[in-house]
């Protein structure tokens, strides 16, 4: 079946695979040139393009605007924080870090979903700055210094061991992690039950006049958004070997935001391009002025006002005429199903 | 019973009275936020930003030699043009594109980004400490209070006030609420919507800038200063109930007073998450907080 949604998600992968080649171009030039700085920065930008994947899938398919996506991802970052320095094994620390922020999920998700709109944006913000205050504060986790102290850990993956602190290796594996979550992300939207979730934001009021619930939709978006959150944030510790209060803050939040609008709302593979664009970005602009946020803000509203798709968002119709070229040329496989 | 009145007049009263000089620069704050978002349903993350405007502004010009008294009117009508260019030239472009709550809110907090890094140029990222215009701390029930903070509970009284009566018993405060009711009905009456706009957004920022020039000789000025006070004034805001003036001021006399006692009993530092806790409590059961908001009665 080819619809429209499926035409667009299919454009979203072709931007998600050009970014994949690029990363591992990127990584075959770092590992000959020998260079651990760059490979970390953008080990760091990939996690935190999961946390803007979390946001997309929230702001650009369900229609809400989360303000405290940082929540989830700092309690990933802590779990598992908390996991490695007691038991330093990778699957603990994911298994751990997974089943935490899908309860806190569940939780948050249960109290945002009673309202809608803006009132959903300043509960989430409202959630997120609780429990920020709560661990700034908690001395038994670190309070405002975090927690310190994470061993390099060395992560079975089967056939090979991989060590966290080998840069390449670390960088290939937050690859494929953010892949997977790219991949299971993309494939719940493209079933029936995530086609739902799109309908929301299309049009919440008639949903329930299609006999689907709105509540439970809604729910597991945001469930599923801060599970992908929480794993990306369980990497966090593993990479720079410590964690801190300003994981949750609001900043983290708002730059996650930042990253969305920049690479394109509602596109999945724009939220990753956006956190590699925007961290690349910082890291230049840090290294001649301290004044960072100027140009990055100046750069958010100039693509609020003049792209308001984003950039992925503003290349994906000329991926999308061709990809309903070359289907159109073949001949269709079974009947075209209407769109939900 | 002794220890009783004792802990009452040089604890509690002094603490609450302190807690009350918070409250009224909260609502100065938050003011200007409810009638951005009752008018223009317009969420401004940018007004924590035009609070250190505010408050820097009055520094450079008490700095050229300008009265603090001269300031206090000064500023904010040097706000007012800030804020009609600012709602003319960028808010209005996002309005019709979209989900308005999102796309304004976005703008807003990129405008907000840009504004800190500007003021940290301009004045660097040094904290400032302006002079006291009115030093030294005046007897209340027998407690030593400082004198400015009871001229700025007096001058946020009057303000607050002013407000209200500009906003609910002038001809321009019903074009106003008119306009926030319905937008359309209030532009075939004759009302000119679009400077409505632009002057209810220019007043919110005036009184932002207010708010700014009355703390600065209270809180330090620095660049990122808005940022913890607007929390407080967004949870105010909330808890009145988004474009409520009055639910403005209730919740921030009600939300610093709580801070202010809790501070007693328990470590300062967990007043925050308390009043966090508190928004989302009323986000959760009454979203519309505890009063309407403008123009619907």
């Amino acid at each position: 079946m080819h619809d429209r949604l499926d035409i667009s998600m299919r454009a979203n992968h072709v931007f998600f695979w050009i970014l994949v080649i690029v990363a591992l171009v990127f990584a075959a030039f770092a590992s000959f040139s020998g260079d651990v700085f760059y490979l970390r920065l953008a080990t760091e930008a990939l996690i935190l393009g999961g946390l803007a994947l979390s946001i997309d899938i929230l702001l650009g398919f369900t229609g809400l605007l989360s303000l405290g996506q940082a929540l989830y991802f700092g309690i990933g970052a802590y779990v598992s924080a908390l996991v490695l320095r007691e038991e330093p094994s990778f699957w603990l620390a994911m298994g751990a870090a997974g089943v935490s922020v899908l309860l806190a999920g569940i939780a948050g998700g249960l109290i945002a979903n009673r309202v809608r709109g803006v009132y959903f944006a300043l509960i989430t913000f409202g959630m997120a700055q609780v429990v920020a205050k709560v661990v700034y504060n908690s001395r038994e986790l670190g309070a405002s210094d975090g927690l310190i102290g994470i061993p390099v850990i060395e992560i079975p993956l089967g056939l090979i061991t991989l060590s966290a602190g080998d840069p390449l290796g670390f960088f290939l594996l937050t690859l494929v992690i953010i892949a997977l979550l790219y991949s299971v992300s993309a494939y719940l939207l493209g079933t029936p039950f995530g086609r739902i979730i799109i309908a929301l934001k299309a049009n919440e009021k008639r949903v329930p006049y299609l006999g689907y619930s709105t509540w439970a939709a809604r729910m597991a978006a945001y469930v599923l958004a801060a599970v992908i959150a929480g794993l990306a944030g369980a990497l966090y510790p593993m990479l720079r070997g410590f964690v801190s209060p300003e994981l949750l803050f609001f900043a983290t939040s708002g730059d996650a935001l930042i990253m969305v609008i920049v690479g394109g709302a509602g596109t999945l593979a724009g939220a990753i391009w956006g956190a590699v664009i925007l961290t690349m970005l910082k890291s230049v602009i840090g290294s001649w002025t301290e004044h960072h946020l100027i140009v990055i803000g100046l750069i958010f509203m100039s693509a609020i006002l003049f792209m308001p798709k984003g950039i992925v968002g503003m290349l994906k119709p000329f991926v999308e005429r061709n990809l309903l070229r070359n289907s159109a040329r073949q001949p269709k496989p079974e009947p075209e199903r209407t769109a939900l | 019973m002794p220890d009783l009145i004792s802990y009452l007049q040089f604890v509690l009263a002094p603490q609450m009275l302190n807690g009350l000089a918070l409250g009224v620069s909260v609502i100065l704050v938050a003011l200007g936020l409810t009638i951005i978002f009752g008018l223009l349903d317009v969420i401004n993350m940018s007004h924590g930003e035009f609070y250190a405007v505010g408050a820097f502004g009055a520094l450079a010009l008490s700095a050229l030699g300008f009265n603090y008294w001269v300031l206090i009117a000064l500023v904010p009508i040097l706000m007012i043009p800030i804020g009609v260019l600012t709602e003319r030239f960028l808010i209005r472009r996002v309005y019709d594109g979209g989900d308005r709550h999102v796309s304004t809110l976005l703008l807003t907090f990129g405008l907000g980004m840009i504004a800190e890094d500007l003021l940290k140029i301009v004045f660097g990222p040094n904290t400032h400490r302006p002079e006291n215009p009115l030093p030294g701390a005046t007897e209340v029930l027998g407690v030593f209070i400082p004198t400015y903070r009871l001229f700025l509970i007096a001058i946020g009284a009057v303000v607050i006030v002013a407000v209200a009566l500009v906003v609910y018993r002038t001809r321009l405060g019903a074009m106003v609420r008119a306009a926030a009711f319905d937008r359309n009905m209030a532009a075939s009456l004759g009302v000119r919507v679009g400077w409505v706009y632009s002057g209810a957004f220019a007043f919110g920022v005036a009184l932002a800038g207010l708010a700014g020039v009355l703390l600065a000789p209270i809180y330090s000025v620095f660049p990122t200063m808005g940022h913890d006070f607007i929390l407080m004034a967004f949870t105010v805001v909330i808890v009145g109930g988004m474009g409520s003036i009055w639910g403005a001021v209730i919740a921030g006399v009600l939300l610093t007073q709580i801070q202010a006692i809790s501070s007693l009993v328990i470590s300062p530092v967990w007043a925050d998450p308390i009043v966090f806790g508190v928004m989302v409590l009323v986000l959760m059961f009454r979203p519309q907080g505890i009063f309407g908001r403008i123009g619907h009665a």
